[in-house]
C-alpha cells in the first residue's frame, strides 16, 4: 500500500532534480551569451538587426560550437528562444531602463547600453514526468543581466 | 519482517531524499548569487579610476545591476526572489563592496585579505552577498528548524595588467615630452592640476621672418596633437564625417574592416608597437602662421569632444560639417560632472568617465599624410572646459582645448595585454591603462 506512494515521490524527486539542472543549465547558457556579448566589438543592439556576433554567442552557448553545428547541451532549446536586450542607466534616475533604439531608424544606430540582458520570453516548456499523474508542462524562465564592456 | 524493512528505510530514504533536493537548491542558488556578483563587481570596476568620488560611483554602480524595476535584474532561488531584500523570511543581504590596490589584497592570495584602499588608489572590488535559501526536507529536522540556511556568494573583479593593445580609445595621438620617461612620458605627476592646451598639429613657416611655430595655449603647456587614420571606407552607413565625430565622441568605432595603416591591429584598437600609425588623410598640418580655420575633419572630431560637455546646444560648425549631426549627437549625454576643471585636482573629479580620453603617445608626431609614427603608450587626459568657464570650441582655429594628464587610471573597453599582433610590445609592461577583468 505505502510501495506506489513512495515510488511517486521518488520520480517526484527525480523529477525535481532534473528541473533543477535544467534551470540551472539555462542560465549557464543565458550567462555564457551574455558574457561574451558583453565583452564582443561592434555588435548591433538595434532591436530588428539579426547581429552576427549576438547569433554566434548564442550559437556558441547552446552548442559549443560559434556555427551552431554542434549537437546542443539542451534539446529543443533552439536560438530563436533566446532574446539579447540591452538596459541603459537613465542619468536623470541613476536607474537601468530599455535604451533608447530611436536611431536605429536613421545611421545613428542604438544608443551604448549599460547592461546586456538575457532571457527565454516563452520560457523554455518542462512537463514533469511522474508515472499515472498528468502534469500540465509550465515554462523555466531565467534572466541574466551582466555590464557590458566591449567596443561600440 | 517487510513491515519492520519499511519502517526502517522509509525515513532513510525519506532523509536521502530530501537532501537531495535541498542540496542541489542550495547549489543553485549559490550559482545565481555567484553569477549575480559576478556581475556587480564588474559594473562596479568599471567605475574604478582613481578619484575620490569613485567607490561611492562604483558602490552605485554594483547595485543598479540587482534594480529590478523592469524585473530585469539579476535574482536568486529559481530567479524568484530579489537580491539585497527580504522576502518573508527570507532575508538577503548586500555587503558594502570592498575595495583593495592590489589582486592579492583583494583575493587574500597572500594570506589574508589586504587592507582597503581609499577612491584615488582602489583598482580591484570584491563583493559579497548573502542570502537565505529556503530548506524542504531538512526544515525537519532539527538543524534546520528555521527552515532556511545562509547561501553566500563572492566576486572580485578589478583592472588587469596594462595592455599592449588597447580599443575603443580616443583617435587623438600625441608625442612623448620625454621619451625616456616610460612612466609618464614627460607630461609630469598624474592628476597633479597641470594643464596643457592640446592643440592640433601646425608647423612653422620657414619663409616668414618671424614664423609662428606653435600654436597659442589656452592654459598650461601646448601639446600637439594629430588623428590617427582609422578612416573604415567600407562602412557603409557612416561618411567621414561622422566616422570622426563619433570616434571623438565615444571612442574609436568598432568595425570588422581592416586597419586602412595595413596593420593586423583591429580598425577600433591602436597597438604598442605598431610602427605603421599615420594620420587621418584629411587631417593633415598646417602652417602656424597661415591658420585662419579648423579643417573639417578637426572640427568634427572636436564636435564629438565637445558632445562629453553638452547635449543641449549644437554648435554651428558641427550642425554644418557633421552629417545629420541631431541625429547622432542623440547618442551621447554629457558628463555628469562637466565642470570640475582648471585649477582642481583630477581627484576631485566626479563625474562618468565621459571626459577622459585615452591617447596613444608616440615617439614623433608626423608632419604629413605619408609620415609614420610608432605607439609607444597610452595615457589618459581629462577633458576640461576653457579657463574662462566655456566648453571646447570645435570651431577653434588650432583645434585647441583644455586636458589635464592625469596618468592612466580608468580602464579601457577592451584589449589584449599580451603581444598579440606580433608587434613587439614589450610585455610584461609596468604602466599604462587596463581593461576590467573578473578576478573569481
Amino acid at each position: 500500500m505505502w510501495m506506489p506512494v513512495l515510488l511517486l515521490l521518488i520520480a517526484g524527486v527525480i523529477q525535481f532534480g532534473k528541473i533543477t539542472y535544467l534551470y540551472y543549465t539555462l542560465r549557464k547558457i543565458e550567462y555564457t551569451v551574455a558574457r561574451s556579448v558583453a565583452i564582443a566589438s561592434g555588435v548591433n543592439f538595434c532591436p530588428d538587426a539579426t547581429d552576427t556576433l549576438v547569433q554566434g554567442a548564442i550559437a556558441f552557448a547552446l552548442t559549443g560550437t560559434s556555427d551552431g553545428s554542434g549537437p546542443p547541451l539542451v534539446s529543443n532549446l533552439t536560438p530563436g528562444m533566446i532574446s539579447v536586450t540591452t538596459e541603459c542607466i537613465d542619468l536623470a534616475t541613476g536607474l537601468p531602463g530599455p535604451c533608447d533604439t530611436s536611431g536605429c531608424d536613421g545611421v545613428a544606430g542604438a544608443h551604448r547600453p549599460d547592461y546586456v540582458v538575457v532571457t527565454i520570453p516563452g520560457g523554455y516548456p518542462v512537463q514533469p514526468r511522474i508515472p499515472f499523474i498528468l502534469l500540465d508542462s509550465f515554462p523555466l524562465k531565467p534572466t541574466v543581466a551582466v555590464p557590458y564592456g566591449g567596443v561600440s | 519482517m517487510t513491515l519492520q524493512l519499511a519502517v526502517i528505510l522509509v525515513p532513510v530514504l525519506f532523509g536521502m531524499m530530501g537532501f537531495a533536493i535541498d542540496l542541489g537548491r542550495l547549489y543553485l542558488i549559490r550559482g545565481e548569487l555567484n553569477q549575480a556578483a559576478n556581475a556587480m563587481a564588474l559594473a562596479a570596476a568599471a567605475q574604478l579610476v582613481g578619484t575620490s568620488a569613485s567607490l561611492d560611483n562604483a558602490t552605485a554602480a554594483a547595485q543598479q545591476s540587482l534594480d529590478d524595476t523592469n524585473h530585469l535584474g539579476n535574482k536568486y532561488n529559481f530567479g524568484s526572489l530579489p537580491i539585497g531584500q527580504t522576502t518573508g523570511n527570507l532575508a538577503s543581504t548586500v555587503n558594502d563592496p570592498a575595495f583593495f590596490a592590489t589582486v592579492a589584497d583583494a583575493t587574500g592570495a597572500s594570506g589574508s585579505t589586504g587592507t582597503e584602499a581609499g577612491g584615488t588608489t582602489a583598482r580591484h572590488v570584491r563583493i559579497s552577498l548573502t542570502a537565505d535559501a529556503p530548506l524542504l526536507f531538512w526544515s525537519m529536522l532539527p538543524v534546520g528548524k528555521s527552515r532556511k540556511t545562509a547561501i553566500a556568494g563572492q566576486a572580485v573583479a578589478g583592472i588587469s595588467a596594462p595592455l599592449c593593445t588597447a580599443c575603443g580609445i580616443e583617435p587623438l595621438v600625441v608625442a612623448a615630452l620625454d621619451t625616456s620617461d616610460p612612466v609618464n612620458f614627460g607630461f609630469g605627476t598624474p592628476g597633479s592640476g597641470a594643464l596643457f592646451t592640446l592643440a592640433f598639429e601646425c608647423l612653422p613657416d620657414p619663409s616668414r621672418i618671424n614664423p609662428i611655430t606653435a600654436p597659442p595655449t589656452l592654459a598650461g603647456t601646448v601639446l600637439q596633437y594629430v588623428i590617427i587614420n582609422r578612416l573604415d571606407l567600407a562602412n557603409g552607413i557612416l561618411d567621414e564625417s561622422q566616422q570622426l565625430y563619433k570616434n571623438a565622441a565615444q571612442g574609436l568605432v568598432a568595425s570588422p574592416h581592416p586597419n586602412p595603416t595595413g596593420s593586423p591591429v583591429p580598425l577600433a584598437c591602436a597597438g604598442i608597437g605598431d610602427a605603421s600609425e599615420m594620420m587621418w588623410a584629411s587631417a593633415v598640418p598646417a602652417s602656424c602662421s597661415t591658420i585662419i580655420a579648423p579643417s573639417a575633419s578637426v572640427s568634427e572630431t572636436l564636435c564629438g569632444l565637445y558632445s562629453r560637455f553638452d547635449a543641449a546646444t549644437s554648435p554651428a560648425v558641427c550642425t554644418n560639417d557633421v552629417t545629420d549631426f541631431a541625429g547622432l549627437s542623440a547618442l551621447y549625454q554629457p558628463d555628469t560632472d562637466a565642470i570640475t576643471g582648471e585649477g582642481d585636482l583630477y581627484s576631485a573629479y566626479t563625474g562618468n568617465r565621459r571626459r577622459i580620453i585615452t591617447v596613444p603617445v608616440v615617439d614623433v608626431l608626423g608632419t604629413n599624410a605619408a609620415a609614420v609614427m610608432t605607439v609607444i603608450g597610452f595615457r589618459q587626459f581629462l577633458v576640461e572646459p576653457n579657463p574662462d568657464g566655456s566648453y571646447p570650441n570645435p570651431a577653434d582655429p588650432y583645434g585647441r582645448f583644455v586636458a589635464q594628464y592625469i596618468g592612466s587610471p580608468a580602464p579601457v573597453r577592451q584589449g589584449w595585454f599580451d603581444d598579440h599582433f606580433g608587434l613587439g610590445c614589450p610585455v610584461p609592461l609596468t604602466s599604462g591603462p587596463g581593461k576590467v577583468v573578473l578576478h573569481q
